[in-house]
């Protein structure tokens, strides 16, 4: 549970490859869409929940994650799936909608399956939470290790699913770990709107579970905070409700002009913030700094060439896995 | 030899309650093993299970839906 | 050796087999660890296999239906009651986008091997919340498997099949057929020899009930057994009426609909589901699709009227697809 440099330094090196697979996906989402905007134009079609701001709760929780452990995510997942070790390539094929894709194709960028890394997404709020204390119900039953992560947005804790899963989670003490990732808007409802509460981890007491609040969108606090779930979970102690206060940067969709975002609200971005801190405490040098982001650069641009290049499915795949035992 | 399949007498608990076979799970001149399930009878909404007595040949002599009492013979195995 | 056995039981012998020998397999649901599940499908489970196996829920479907599916993605294979299928409202995100969707679009990598257990239908007076059939709004999600035997031989293999296979599947069981002490004494039909030894029964078959010429009559679950009093009642006048158990609806038999239809040149398509954008539309449009120069006459609906289920017992009796019903329907076709 020691902040080491080695681990500070992965920090880094993980929030930053997830913005350059943002930033390149960005850049190539409008292709074909401008001037005149069709959302199943260009090689990116289809809405893109971007991660942008989010990096530092990605890479926080998922260094204190062991391999056994399971993970959900929903909508907004690319940051989470960097940091989890999701295959890149495939990854960025699935959202180019090709056959390589980790989905062949099938789920696209809100639905991201990787079993190598135990990945999971769902595109509908709050859906990953009950398959998350599943999966851990699973491992109890199985008894394998194994604690599950469900990753979702502070409007999420509004669900029903929210409070029914989070009741048994602690009536069964699940091994669960629900992170909350208060970005601040639901859409354009911001939170102050939406919930009577002001911090989603203080209803952890209505559960009987632990809640943890980070109020810094820092990958060094977030770390701590999730090694401590995982630890109170790995020794039978049941679940955490891990609520941060992080950021969404790219709105919540491609082309959200977010007007509605008052002055006095506009959000920081964490990855300069970190990288300055890590230099300043001397983890970091610049020219360091200055490598592990090119890395992530060309590591994304390799990904990027290998989603590009990948074949689209035939069309007759459409019809191919709509239950298993069939035709593949 | 025969014997006789009775309802038995603390198959359920109050004596004014009355049951009714609600069917016989093998048919009349079958072979039963001792302790197999032969009907099930129900009380109200509870359904609850006959077993066979003995080994043998199973004799019908009451029909379900028909009222019964505890004791009451309900068939025999010869 | 066979015996004469419910649904329930020949169910739950189906289920305790495969317990006893898949380690994989468990149950969940609401009063399923002391009460059974409500059609007794894991009676003494409890005892039998302990609470870790047999896991009683608070009120909350969306919560444990939604670790099914979870559970059923990292190895397991969940059995699921939800008693009614009223409450399918309470959890259908997870049925609906989840259960159904993630082998998909995870193009395969994700099976979700489940099988719900759900009961369905009115005729008991139960009113407009608890006695719902809609066994077509579950249908029309792709990605699901619906099963729904009408008696008890099918009851036990086709639960074997679904426990089998390895995708979502919901088994359904109409309430009056399923032969449990609460819903009063079994009807005759739903009773079979059930043999000792598991056996499976394959999806997407049709059972021929009862051969016949002059008609064909489609069923599900109880609508099967009413179809049967009716065929009765006409085979004293002289018709002969073919009765087909469509039994399985996701995948649908449209061949062995279609073979029978050829037979008779007429159909009555009996549907306890309510009667717009349903099964019974699609049975006929099957048909009408392959060939409608099969048809002697222009296909019947005998089924439950767009309105929700009244509760006074005339009122009911009424409107569902019962024996009287389908009878005159089946006498019209023949005059």
């Amino acid at each position: 549970m020691e902040l080491t440099p080695e681990l500070r330094k992965g920090f880094f090196r993980t929030m930053t490859l997830s913005r350059a697979f943002d930033d390149a996906m960005i850049a190539l989402y409008w292709e074909g869409k401008l001037p005149i905007f069709q959302f199943g134009a260009g090689p990116l079609p289809g809405e893109l929940h971007c991660s942008n701001g989010a990096e530092p709760v990605g890479a926080g929780v998922c260094a204190a994650l062991g391999p056994d452990d399971m993970i959900t995510a929903d909508h907004r997942p690319h940051h989470v799936a960097v940091a989890r070790g999701v295959d890149l390539d495939r990854m960025a094929a699935e959202l180019l909608g090709k056959k390589a894709g980790l989905s062949q194709g099938k789920g696209g960028h809100m639905h991201i399956y990787d079993p190598a890394v135990n990945f999971a997404s769902s595109g509908i709020i709050a859906e990953g939470m009950g398959p998350a204390a599943g999966m851990a119900l699973a491992r109890r039953l199985q008894k394998r290790p194994g604690v599950a992560v469900a990753f979702i947005g502070e409007g999420a804790a509004n669900q029903g699913a929210f409070h029914e899963v989070l009741n048994m989670v602690g009536l069964w003490k699940l091994p669960v770990i629900t992170v909350v990732q208060d970005n601040e808007w639901g859409v354009s409802t911001a939170k102050s709107e939406s919930t009577a509460i002001e911090r989603n981890a203080d209803r952890a007491v209505a559960y009987g579970i632990a809640g943890e609040w980070v109020g810094t969108n820092d990958p060094d606090d977030i770390y701590l905070a999730a090694a401590r779930a995982v630890a109170r979970a790995r020794a039978g102690e049941g679940g955490t409700i891990l609520e941060v206060k992080t950021a969404r940067l790219a709105g919540h969709f491609m082309g959200d002009q977010q007007a509605y975002i008052p002055e006095q609200m506009k959000q920081v971005d964490p990855i300069p913030v970190y990288r300055e801190k890590l230099l300043r405490e001397g983890v970091l040098t610049p020219e360091e700094a200055d490598a592990i982001e090119a890395e992530a650069k060309a590591r994304m641009a390799k990904a990027m060439a290998f989603a590009k290049e990948a074949p689209y499915p035939d069309p007759s795949e459409a019809f191919h896995h709509v239950f298993a035992g069939e035709a593949a | 030899m025969t014997t006789e399949v009775r309802i038995p007498e603390d198959m359920w608990d109050e004596d004014d309650k009355t049951g009714s076979i609600v069917h016989w799970l093998y048919k009349d001149g079958s072979t039963v093993k001792e302790g197999d399930l032969i009907a099930e009878v129900l009380v109200e909404k509870v359904t609850l299970e006959l077993t066979a007595p003995a080994s043998g040949t199973l004799r019908i002599r009451v029909e379900p839906e028909v009222v019964v009492n505890k004791g009451d013979v309900v068939a025999v195995i010869e | 050796m066979s015996r004469i056995l419910t649904m329930s039981r020949a169910g739950r012998e189906a289920l305790d087999w495969e317990m006893e020998r898949r380690p994989e397999i468990f149950c969940m649901g609401e009063d399923v660890y002391k009460f059974g599940g409500i059609f007794g499908t894991m009676d003494g489970f409890g005892a039998k296999y302990g609470p870790e196996r047999v896991i009683s829920t608070p009120i909350s479907e969306t919560g444990f239906i939604g670790m099914a599916a979870g559970a059923a993605m990292a190895g397991m294979h969940p059995v699921i009651d939800l008693a009614y299928i009223d409450f399918i409202g309470v959890c259908y995100n997870v049925l609906l986008n989840t259960a159904s969707k993630t082998h998909y679009m995870s193009g395969g990598a994700v099976k979700v091997p489940m099988t719900l257990l759900i009961g369905t239908g009115g005729g008991y007076n139960n009113a407009a919340q608890h006695s719902q059939c809609l066994h077509a709004t579950v249908a029309h999600i792709p990605g699901a498997k619906v099963v729904y035997p009408s008696n008890a031989y099918d009851a036990k293999g086709m639960l074997h099949t679904a426990l089998r296979d390895e995708n979502f599947v919901i088994f359904l069981t109409h309430k009056g057929t399923a032969g449990v002490g609460w819903m009063g004494t079994p009807i005759k039909t739903t009773l079979s020899e059930v043999p000792e030894e598991p056996y499976t029964v394959p999806f997407g078959k049709v059972k021929v009930y009862r051969e016949g010429t002059d008609v064909t009559i489609t069923g599900l679950g109880m609508s099967v057994h009413e179809s049967l009093k009716a065929a009765d009642e006409l085979e004293k006048e002289g018709i002969s009426a073919e009765v087909v158990d469509l039994r399985s609806l996701v995948p649908l038999d449209r061949d062995g609909i279609m073979a029978s239809v050829a037979k008779t040149g007429r159909l009555i398509v009996t549907d306890e589901d309510y009667l717009s954008y349903g099964v019974s539309g699609e049975v006929i449009a099957t048909v009408t699709e392959r060939d409608p120069t099969v048809f002697k006459k222009p296909p019947v609906r005998v089924t439950t009227p767009d309105i929700p289920i009244p509760f006074s017992r005339p009122l009911e009796q009424a409107i569902l697809p019962l024996a009287g019903r389908i009878a005159d329907a089946a006498r019209k076709l023949m005059a």
